[in-house]
């Protein structure tokens, strides 16, 4: 079963010809129609002295006709709209709620929407200059195998073109084969799976969420400048946690930090199994370490690590030092307001890195319109697959890597209630840009978009 | 309107005699003001020392600051009080505040209507305020994070960048219309007009640029990139510009870079960098314009540089996050 609602639709409905030739010119989006006509009044009053005042005459094009003397109305060219579709699964257990009891809820979590939203609302004033309208469509679907099915129908029956997918990284294999050579851009907003970069490697895939190689790359670079160069691992039992094992460790070997020893722990209080859930007895290795790095995706057995080591250590990677692509208390780039546009549209919950991606994707449609004065998507599409740069209020601008379509970005080395670092950290170079020394460069790995 | 005249002749009187009263002690002190974000003050320096002089409280986070003509009065606007503080500046304290809209940034005063036009970052709009009744007049809806605010020397059109919109907004002062739109690079900030009022010079902080407008025409007529020796372009983040009198030479920032540009303004060619300190933004420029005053956001402090030699002579330490600099000459 397939929904469609229609969200955020900018500027307002239908308005008679009239209007729209001038509003082009000089109608806000937000303004209702009543004060429309107040504001025709008021440029009608401007205008006249826009006669007398020749850089008035020139912007606006006009070589001094009476007023009323307008042009037929016919010769305004209609008003586009541009489409995004977010497709989300409902009930998606990523969004459920973390709890300890059931009366104990750690972490709400929800669907990056609201990102998506913030980014509707701010290209509201280009309605104006553009004279194009950009709305989402919120597409829910039951089932990630549901996710395919139903791109292929609004691509097909309703022209849409831009997609932001909220799904896991199952749905994206049957995703990319449906979409495979159409008009079609899909913007991956809450998928950090690396396979999703490495194997899958689809042309029609934009990465905006941050990769995991890219995250754990982060964090290493922020452990390397520190000089906490020795790590003791814990690893949980979870597929997803031996995933991020594998690319803490990987990440460890670029940057030269050393894991000393890689603990299984299992969750638990049996006294019989106490090697493995206690993280006293499962710190107190032979040898020094530096930071403790936690892997437990099921966010349980990590919260009992912090000051229950036998040595005073920090613990980093799924507690207390993580990273992130966007977190709620960074301040710098613009990133306070956005968070505030944020809290607004979403009644209140804190920004997070899935809704940064959302925001991101449609950012950079809108950018796309902008920049290449074109509702034509090949032109959208190689634009944004190009070397444009976009502000992602993240410092450097963050662009599409030719090879894989991830999007590169800073990644924030989030503590609770501080960003205490932002990678690409100072000191780790790159020949040409050094967001690419996060994640994927392009000759580690085999996925090759740009051959 | 002969009775208008008659009324207003004497009024004039007024105001010149209280001009001529306040100006024999409050004029040309010289003090150079730097607001400071995060420390909610202003740090008085004298410019012959070079000595810190005053630590003025504000409402919190003052950011914009500019004189009125007779520099008699300063006016600050503080983002998270909603408010624009007015302080004496012969005595060195807030006398008062107007109300804005959400998070003032900058403003531009046009005093012969007695308007302050101040952009709200969080309202994503352009207060016009009464400086006489401290109403908030009008609203005008603009893009995304409005920041740079400019006001045409005869007043009928105010110029406000879009940080997120990527736009310049042209605005008609009367209807408080936005009449046109123009398109420069990413994250637009801060303007600078040529004293020939044919340009408008507005810096772009993410695509590192310098966008020039034509005023008449209201398009795009050049840009600007920078690159400072041993830079890369991603450090390149201008916002603050000023443009000498005689309109031949432009200083800008340029944030993570740690350089101010100094551009021959006729022929848009960059003669040449001054290292300063971390994220340079704010920019002040002695009245004899022999001196340049950068605050340097992310180093606390303010570098003075001598113009003449293109070198930074001093830094003085000032208050958290330093944003902007005035200087009463």
């Amino acid at each position: 079963m397939i929904r469609f609602f229609m969200h955020g639709r900018v500027g307002k409905g239908a308005s008679l010809p009239w209007q729209r030739h001038w509003c082009r010119l000089l109608c806000d989006a937000t303004l209702p129609t009543l004060s429309r006509l107040a504001s025709l009044i008021a440029w009608a009053k401007a205008r006249r002295r826009a006669l007398a005042h020749p850089a008035l005459i020139a912007l606006l094009g006009l070589a001094a006709p009476a007023f009323g003397q307008t042009a037929p109305p016919s010769a305004a060219p209609p008003r586009q709209h541009i489409s995004i579709g977010y497709v989300e699964i409902e009930g998606d257990p990523r969004y459920e709620p973390i709890r300890a009891y059931e009366r104990l809820v750690l972490k709400t979590r929800d669907h990056p929407f609201p990102g998506a939203q913030i980014g509707i609302d701010e290209a509201a004033v280009l309605v104006r200059v553009l004279n194009t309208e950009f709305a989402l469509e919120r597409i829910t679907v039951k089932s990630p195998a549901e996710v395919a099915p139903a791109v292929t129908a609004a691509l097909e029956r309703r022209g849409i073109h831009f997609f932001l997918i909220d799904a896991p990284a199952e749905a994206f294999k049957p995703l990319a084969a449906a979409a495979k050579g159409r008009d079609a851009l899909l913007f991956n907003v809450s998928a950090a799976d690396d396979g999703l970069r490495r194997d899958l490697c689809a042309r029609e895939v934009v990465h905006v969420i941050p990769s995991l190689a890219m995250r754990m790359d982060a964090l290493t670079q922020y452990l390397a400048s520190r000089k906490w160069r020795d790590i003791l691992v814990f690893e949980g039992p979870l597929p997803g946690d031996a995933e991020t094992v594998r690319a803490f460790t990987r990440s460890a070997q670029k940057f030269g930090a050393k894991i000393v020893a890689d603990q299984r722990f299992k969750t638990g209080t049996d006294p019989r199994e106490r090697e493995q859930n206690n993280p006293a007895l499962l710190s107190a290795i032979r040898g020094n370490y530096d930071v403790v790095f936690v892997a437990d995706e099921a966010f349980d057995f990590v919260r009992q690590v912090p000051y229950h080591t036998v040595l005073p250590r920090p613990v980093v990677g799924g507690i207390d030092l993580e990273p992130v692509a966007w977190h709620w208390t960074w301040e710098h780039n613009g990133a306070p307001q956005v968070n505030s546009r944020f809290d607004k549209k979403s009644g209140g919950r804190r920004m997070e890195s899935a809704d940064w991606a959302a925001w991101v994707a449609v950012k950079m449609v809108v950018q796309a319109t902008l920049r290449t004065r074109s509702a034509d998507f090949p032109k959208q599409r190689d634009f944004i697959l190009g070397d444009a740069g976009f502000d992602g209020d993240k410092g450097l601008p963050v662009s599409v890597r030719p090879w894989d379509h991830q999007v590169r970005q800073a990644v924030l080395l989030a503590a609770p209630y501080m960003v205490v670092g932002s990678a690409p950290m100072e000191g780790f170079l790159h020949r040409t840009n050094e967001l690419d020394t996060l994640g994927d460069d392009e000759p580690e790995t085999s996925c090759r978009l740009n051959r | 309107m002969p009775i208008l005249r008659l009324l207003s002749a004497p009024l004039c009187i007024v105001a010149f005699a209280a001009a001529l009263s306040s100006a024999g002690w409050a004029k040309d002190t010289g003090l150079v003001f730097v607001s400071n974000e995060k420390t909610n003050n202003l740090i008085v320096i004298d410019p012959k020392t070079n000595k810190v002089v005053k630590d003025l409280r504000t409402s919190r986070r003052p950011r914009d600051m500019h004189f009125n003509k007779d520099h008699t009065k300063l006016y600050v606007a503080c983002g998270d009080d909603d408010v624009i503080d007015i302080i004496d500046v012969a005595k060195l304290e807030v006398v008062g505040k107007l109300s804005t809209g959400s998070s003032p940034e900058t403003f531009g005063i046009d005093e012969s209507r007695r308007r302050i036009y101040v952009s709200n970052e969080e309202g994503s709009s352009l207060s016009v305020i009464d400086m006489d009744q401290n109403i908030i007049v009008q609203e005008v809806p603009t893009g995304a994070e409005p920041e740079g605010v400019f006001v045409s020397e005869d007043g009928h059109f105010v110029y406000v960048t879009s940080e997120v919109g990527d736009l310049i907004h042209l605005i008609d002062a009367d209807s408080g219309n936005v009449v046109q739109d123009v398109v420069v690079g990413t994250r637009p900030r801060r303007f600078a007009a040529t004293p020939d009022h044919k340009e408008l010079w507005v810096s772009a902080e993410l695509s590192g640029e310098v966008y020039i407008i034509d005023r008449e025409k209201f398009t795009v007529e050049g840009k600007i990139e920078f690159l400072p020796p041993g830079m890369r372009k991603t450090d390149v983040t201008p916002v603050d510009l000023r443009i000498t009198r005689d309109g031949k030479t432009a200083y800008v920032t340029l944030g993570h870079a740690a350089h101010v540009a100094v551009v021959d303004v006729p022929t848009r060619k960059i003669q040449g960098y001054i290292l300063v300190g971390k994220r340079s933004w704010g920019l002040g420029m002695s009245r004899d314009e022999k001196t340049l005053y950068v605050a340097n956001g992310f180093g606390d402090d303010v570098t003075v540089i001598d113009l003449k030699t293109r070198k930074a002579t001093v830094s003085i330490p000032v208050g958290r996050i330093p944003w902007g600099v005035v200087i009463d000459d």
